[in-house]
């Protein structure tokens, strides 16, 4: 018998064969792992969502991200929702690693609940979640989290109206807790392929006040066709978050690319450069 | 023979930094100072954001004639700049502002007698930190992380004592010094000799005594310190493509702090 | 040693300005070794005729290339039974360059000179693989060309006249290399107007 505990109740090497080590770069065992003292931080994401876009308005911002969680290049989940109502005027909008964005909402529901029992109907003064307490915690937590050398691989977008002042809120952090704030805001692919577009329509926060919640939307819906014409880790199905000072949040999580012209495809052959 | 995890080579490794570009600048008069920054925030060839922040006004209470007027400091205040990687420019930030906080709070005031010290040694002084102080304990917060350092250029600047205006400039570790003058980050090795040049007349002589008597030094107008920063900063957004978009500039004197914005190329 | 890079062993730098009905060039003296100085003789720029090139970079190639380049200067003489126009000879150099595209020299040379036939000042200057910039403000190269650089853009305005010219282009020369540890050790600066060439040296730091 093995008198180690740590192999107790495994599956033996004699039974099933030595564990494929090359499978997600796992460890060669439990006791090598141990011997070394090797903590598993991430060094690459696995499971990955593309690009979030947002843009603010006159009166609020609209946020959209689609619903695709890829391995690789392999569309592995095709019904991963990225934007997170969080307390009553925020959303939040999540790239990169699937499994440390589903780590990010346990915390963000756990940060929730936390503050609806602080601020029931019992509560002296009730205080709601604001989008830039949301954010500040997140920022926080993303920097702590690459102080240890030991990221949460994403790009995070946090979007909403303050409830008190009514203003809008717009921003972003990523792994390296690298944040800023802009009329608009987009990760990955995004920032190349969307930005362009949106600050055509809002170059600065005087520009972003005068644009309508239509121009937002059509906005945000023109970038997210481009952006499926051209990263090939995109889907045509996203979901669509507006948030509003008035009407609150409105989200849509079954929203399809529309208006798409393929016409410039149809007489492509091979690599583009063939004439046939 | 199990293979020991941990002994082949490390394949990838997290990076824990970025280069966010940009370039901060600091002045110091006779009776003023001036601490000045582009807006523009990059990572390798995208603009993050046009209108950033890398300066931030460490003041005491503004009283309401102050507000009225559109300070956004008192004369005690510290403007503090950070250039390189934001997030840790950020953090160093947060971390010298806690410090001030504690460092001036008035719950110190009521102290016991043989206490005093407890206070800064004087009960009856005004709640500040000398810039002295303020740079030294930014030193002190930089060597604490020696082996994991922030990256960042650090620049104070402020009036010190005696009411003159000075700039202190810190590498990323900690050494630092008080000077004339100092540009940081992107635009560094670009604005750093037109300065020496402009400020501490470097290789400027007096004409007819065929270069052997230098121009004598003399302080600056206030006037001609924020020509000369304009003038370095549309300068270098000519040559740089992490600096542009904005330019603010914030100025400290008796009266307390002014900020002004300019706009700069976006391209 | 460890390998580094080649056009910083050395050490150096050349600037050239255009003002009104001229041009200037300039360069610093000093050949180094790292961070050890050899000589504070070293000049860099050459005279073709009407022409003046500054070469900057590692020193056998600057000298292999300006040697080169006084046989191409000959042979046109020869047959053209002429001197050389500058933006003749900045395609000349190019292709030079170019010959040289996958083991270039590691020089980045700048030409200074006033055309005959439009009288107008002409600067241009190359990467090591021959790329001609054509600018018709300044010109600027070597190891303290951000400095350069900075200095220029600040201090530079069109339409000098000579003596303006030379007190411009003399500071943003001299205070680029106090900001560089391998550039310096004195300087010299040619006035090119269109019928005289004057040449000075300069008194500067030597650390």
């Amino acid at each position: 018998m093995n008198h180690d505990p740590y192999s107790w109740g495994r599956p033996t090497d004699s039974m099933y064969g030595q564990y494929n080590s090359q499978i997600a770069n796992a460890p060669t065992s439990l006791e090598g792992n141990m011997a070394s003292g090797a903590n598993q931080h991430t060094t690459s994401p696995i499971v990955t969502g593309t690009s979030v876009v947002a843009i603010k308005y006159n009166n609020g911002v609209v946020m959209a991200a689609d619903n695709l969680a890829s391995y690789g290049s392999l569309l592995r989940f095709q019904g991963i929702e990225r934007l997170h109502k969080v307390g009553k005027t925020t959303m939040v909008g999540i790239s990169g690693d699937v499994s440390d964005m589903q780590y990010l909402l346990e915390i963000l529901d756990e940060l929730t609940i936390e503050h609806n029992y602080d601020n029931d109907e019992y509560s002296d003064n009730v205080d709601e979640l604001q989008p830039d307490y949301i954010f500040t915690y997140l920022a926080n937590l993303m920097y702590h989290r690459r102080t240890k050398m030991n990221p949460l691989w994403n790009a995070l977008i946090v979007s909403g109206v303050n409830s008190k002042t009514g203003e809008p809120f717009l921003q972003y952090v990523n792994l390296l807790g690298v944040k800023y704030s802009s009329p608009s805001i987009a990760t990955g692919f995004g920032a190349h392929l969307a930005i362009p577009l949106l600050r055509k329509l809002a170059d600065s926060e005087e520009e972003a006040q005068k644009l309508t919640k239509e121009q937002a939307i059509q906005g945000i819906k023109d970038s997210m066709r481009v952006l499926f014409y051209r990263d090939t880790r995109s889907s045509k199905n996203y979901s669509l978050a507006v948030i509003d000072k008035d009407s609150g949040i409105t989200y849509d999580n079954d929203v399809n690319v529309e208006d798409m012209s393929w016409k410039f495809a149809k007489d492509i052959r091979g690599y583009g450069t063939q004439k046939v | 023979m199990v293979a020991q995890y941990g002994k082949e080579p490390i394949q990838h490794q997290f990076n824990p930094y970025s280069d966010n570009g940009g370039t901060l600048l600091g002045i110091a008069g006779e009776d003023f100072a001036i601490l000045a920054s582009d807006t523009r925030q990059s990572v390798d060839y995208s603009i993050n954001t046009r209108l950033s922040h890398k300066i931030k006004v460490i003041t005491p209470d503004l009283s309401s004639e102050d507000k009225k007027n559109k300070l956004v400091g008192t004369n005690k205040s510290i403007l503090f700049g950070t250039n390189g990687f934001s997030a840790d420019g950020d953090a160093l930030t947060e971390d010298f502002e806690e410090n001030y906080k504690f460092y001036t709070s008035n719950q110190n005031k009521k102290i016991e007698p043989g206490f005093e010290f407890l206070n800064n040694g004087n009960e009856d002084k005004e709640s500040s930190m000398t810039m002295q102080s303020a740079a030294r304990n930014v030193q002190h917060i930089l060597y604490g992380k020696r082996f994991f350092p922030y990256y960042v250029h650090t620049i104070l600047a402020g009036l010190d004592e005696e009411g003159k205006g000075c700039v202190y400039s810190f590498d990323p570790v900690g050494s630092y010094e008080r000077e004339q003058c100092r540009v940081g980050g992107a635009g560094a090795s670009l604005i750093m000799p037109f300065l020496d040049n402009q400020v501490n007349f470097k290789n400027q002589y007096i004409p007819g005594t065929n270069s052997t008597e230098r121009k004598k030094l003399e302080y600056l107008t206030l006037e001609e310190c924020l020509k000369l920063v304009k003038d370095a900063f549309t300068s270098v957004t000519e040559r740089h493509i992490t600096v542009g978009d904005g330019l603010e500039i914030f100025i400290i004197n008796k009266e307390g702090v002014r900020l002004e914005y300019h706009a700069l190329k976006k391209d | 040693m460890s390998q580094q890079d080649p056009s910083t062993i050395n050490g150096g730098i050349v600037v050239a300005m255009t003002g009104k009905d001229c041009v200037a060039i300039a360069c610093d003296l000093r050949l180094g070794s790292q961070s050890l100085g050899v000589a504070n003789n070293f000049e860099k720029i050459h005279q073709y005729g009407k022409t003046f090139i500054g070469f900057t970079g590692l020193a056998t190639d600057t000298l292999t290339l300006s040697a080169e380049l006084k046989y191409q200067h000959n042979l046109y003489k020869l047959k053209e039974n002429r001197g050389i126009q500058p933006e003749i000879f900045a395609n000349l150099i190019s292709h030079k360059l170019y010959e040289k595209r996958f083991g270039p020299y590691f020089s980045t040379p700048v030409v200074a000179g006033i055309s005959d036939e439009s009288g107008e000042p002409y600067v241009a200057g190359f990467d090591c693989i021959g790329c001609i910039d054509a600018a018709k403000d300044f010109i600027v190269s070597g190891t303290a060309s951000d400095q350069l650089f900075g200095m220029c853009e600040a201090l530079y305005e069109p339409n000098l006249e000579a003596d303006d010219l030379f007190e411009t282009i003399s500071q943003a020369l001299l205070n680029a290399a106090d900001r560089d540890a391998i550039s310096g050790w004195g300087a010299a600066v040619y006035m090119i107007t269109k019928d005289k060439v004057t040449k000075t040296y300069l008194k500067s730091r030597q650390d």
